[in-house]
């Protein structure tokens, strides 16, 4: 086959039977073992502008063959060595030359026998002498043409199965994409039957792409609109859309995504299916919110203590002014009493000054802390919800424990742990505090055991490891989900550990959560060098 | 409450740069029994410290001139054993302030400043140890 022909087609979107000129010349091998023949055939074949090729045996015949391409061979029966029977069947055995058009030219008269025989070689058409130059003419004109189209038809296949098999790598490559992506991309019909779930869709809200094929992802979904907007509305009208929506998991979990949804237009023309990409921004916006928190909180810190220290400045003065009022000679016991009111109205004022404004400020040096005071601190600012929620208190204080800290940080760290044993307990029972001195099992440091133990309804086994992960939460929506991954960070920081357990018995559940805080922590303190001198501060009452 | 302390009355160094606020405190402490020497700045305690005899500091923490941490700092040096207490409206206790004994916070009341002020000046002479 001529190699010019079968050059690499290209890929565009040209038409295909450009890629053969349908007036290319098609090669006529004739074979006669006399030359005079040979030119009488050469004369009338002239008109057709093919190529004519002339051999004058077999074996020539056979070298023109390998050599070029030969869309129809004519050949004489009777040659001597190799007959134009044995050419025939030597031409068709290779597979090169199954379609090769061969026509026999017989002197002798053939029996139906021969031609039966010429037919089984390989042969397509009989030419007896004498020749008539119209018919070998038509004849051959009619293979040639049909060689040329042949040619052009195994170009067009060739060209499509090239085109197929780009069509498909890219499919596939695109299939693969799309299985790659994380974000959620699914295709539904234009009444919401889910068409196709990646793995993405999968793994965001659980349901494999065999149990939902077909189902209504609105149903399935519960979707809503962040904002009250009608986005199928707008789809319809821009056929996109881009926004925030809320979708319900197969676990009953709620996440917002980002979303991008696109109209597609069908073979007809309209509109019949909706591309949709889903990203999961849930944990993105919470971070966002608890940024935006804590630096809210920062902002409100650095008021707070300004207006705290403006505030006991002055209160300071006065409530040393009451206090030098309520016993002075001058006064009446009445007038006393009025000043002894107004002094312990004033120090209201400043522990109140005190418990809120002064909250937020934290000192940049670990010092040497009461860790009851503490816990008697955040026990007083629980006390309502204490009482409203019918919990008792019990207080297993081994000592007067000091430990070197924050004490705000400390703070917030009970506060976190009450609160939740609290919240566990919403039909009351017991709470128990316990602080004793004790060595770290694992380590052998020296330092102090918090322990906080609630009746309550117990941590779940399954929740166990994922307590202390931000944004892990059992309340629903009551919690933030930081409180307990917050705190772990701050025992950390204090060189500390912190752990749980769960014990169920017959009678119920006990949950006990046990902070460690070491002795000493490798944070300079204002006092920790002088850490007797504490002691003696705290025991002073007994020395006067 | 009235001072229970039969030996000789202790001196207290008062620093404050505002003058009403200080005076009252003055009162307090001399009611409980303490002998009380008033500076309005820093430099003028340090001059004080110079020529009379002192048993404790007691200065503000926010002050023109002399903060009461620079004011601590500079105590310290002169008199290594002299007790220096930092009394201040705000909350936090300042990252410099390692120089100093004690801090106090200004709305701890009358009776809790006297009570802390006078283990400060008694307490070490129980606990040698220490």
């Amino acid at each position: 086959m001529a190699a010019a022909a079968w050059d690499k087609p290209p890929i565009n979107d040209e038409p295909f039977v450009k890629l053969t000129d349908p007036g290319e010349k098609v090669n006529i091998l004739m074979v006669d073992d006399q030359p005079a023949k040979l030119m009488s055939y050469e004369v009338i074949l002239g008109d057709l502008g093919e190529n004519l090729i002339k051999a004058t045996s077999a074996n020539e015949a056979l070298e023109h063959l390998l050599k070029k391409d030969i869309a129809i061979v004519l050949t004489d029966v009777s040659m001597p060595d190799i007959d134009g029977f044995d050419l025939a069947e030597m031409i068709r055995q290779h597979p090169r030359f199954q379609k090769t058009a061969i026509i026999f030219i017989s002197g002798v008269h053939l029996t139906d026998i021969d031609r039966v025989k010429g037919y089984r070689q390989g042969a397509v058409d009989y030419i007896t002498v004498p020749v008539v130059p119209e018919l070998l003419r038509a004849k051959v004109s009619i293979f040639a043409e049909l060689h040329r189209k042949r040619r052009q038809l195994e170009v067009l296949n060739r060209c499509l199965e090239e085109r197929v098999a780009e069509r498909t790598t890219e499919l596939r490559e695109r299939a693969d994409l799309l299985e790659l992506a994380s974000e959620a991309i699914i295709v539904i019909d234009l009444q919401g039957g889910i068409r196709f779930w990646n793995s993405g869709a999968e793994e965001l809200y659980g349901w494999g792409r065999e149990e939902v094929a077909g189902k209504n992802i609105q149903q399935l979904l519960c979707t809503r609109a962040v904002s009250n907007v009608d986005w199928k509305a707008e789809l319809v009208a821009h056929g996109k859309w881009e926004g925030n929506l809320v979708h319900c998991t197969r676990d009953g979990r709620e996440v917002i995504v980002a979303s991008r949804q696109a109209l597609a237009i069908g073979n007809n023309g309209t509109p019949d299916t909706i591309l949709e990409i889903n990203r999961d921004i849930t944990s993105h916006l919470k971070t966002e919110e608890a940024l935006r928190k804590a630096e809210r909180l920062a902002a409100m810190g650095r008021v707070a203590g300004i207006i705290a220290h403006e505030i006991n400045n002055p209160l300071e003065a006065i409530i040393n002014a009451f206090y030098l009022l309520r016993d002075h000679p001058s006064l009446d016991l009445e007038a006393r009493e009025y000043a002894q009111l107004g002094e312990q109205e004033l120090l209201r004022v400043a522990h109140i000054v005190r418990q809120t404004l002064g909250f937020y400020r934290e000192s940049q040096q670990a010092i040497e802390v009461s860790v009851t005071e503490i816990l008697d601190n955040v026990l007083e600012l629980q006390s309502r919800y204490l009482q409203r929620n019918r919990i008792a208190v019990q207080r297993l204080y081994d000592s007067e424990v000091m430990a070197i800290g924050f004490p705000v940080e400390l703070k917030q760290v009970f506060l976190n742990l009450i609160a939740n044993a609290v919240q566990a307990m919403p039909d009351g029972g017991r709470l128990r505090l316990r602080v004793q001195p004790g060595s770290n099992p694992r380590s052998g440091i020296r330092g102090v055991f918090i322990s906080i133990s609630d009746t309550g309804s117990g941590i779940q086994p399954e929740h166990a490891k994922r307590l202390f992960e931000p944004f892990f939460s059992t309340k629903a929506n009551k919690g933030t989900g930081l409180g307990l991954w917050i705190s772990k960070g701050i025992i950390q920081k204090h060189e500390g550990t912190i752990d749980f357990r769960t014990v169920r018995t017959s009678r119920g559940c006990a949950t006990c959560f046990r902070v460690f805080l070491p002795e000493h922590i490798s944070v300079n303190g204002i006092r920790v060098s002088d850490a007797a001198n504490g002691t003696n501060e705290m025991n002073g009452d007994q020395l006067g | 409450m009235e001072t229970s302390l039969a030996e000789a009355k202790r001196t207290i160094l008062c620093v404050d740069d505002e003058a009403t606020p200080m005076l009252l405190r003055r009162f307090v402490l001399e009611k409980s029994g303490f002998c009380v020497l008033t500076a309005a700045s820093g430099q003028e305690a340090l001059q004080i410290l110079d020529r009379q005899p002192v048993d404790l500091v007691l200065t503000d923490l926010l002050m023109p001139g002399l903060s009461g941490t620079e004011l601590a700092r500079e105590v310290k040096r002169r008199r290594p054993h002299l007790p220096v207490v930092l009394l201040s409206g705000v909350n936090e206790i300042p990252e410099d302030a390692t120089a100093a004994d004690l801090f106090l916070s200004k709305v701890e009341g009358p009776e809790a400043m006297c009570r802390k002020l006078s283990e400060m000046l008694h307490g070490p002479r129980n606990n040698t140890a220490a």
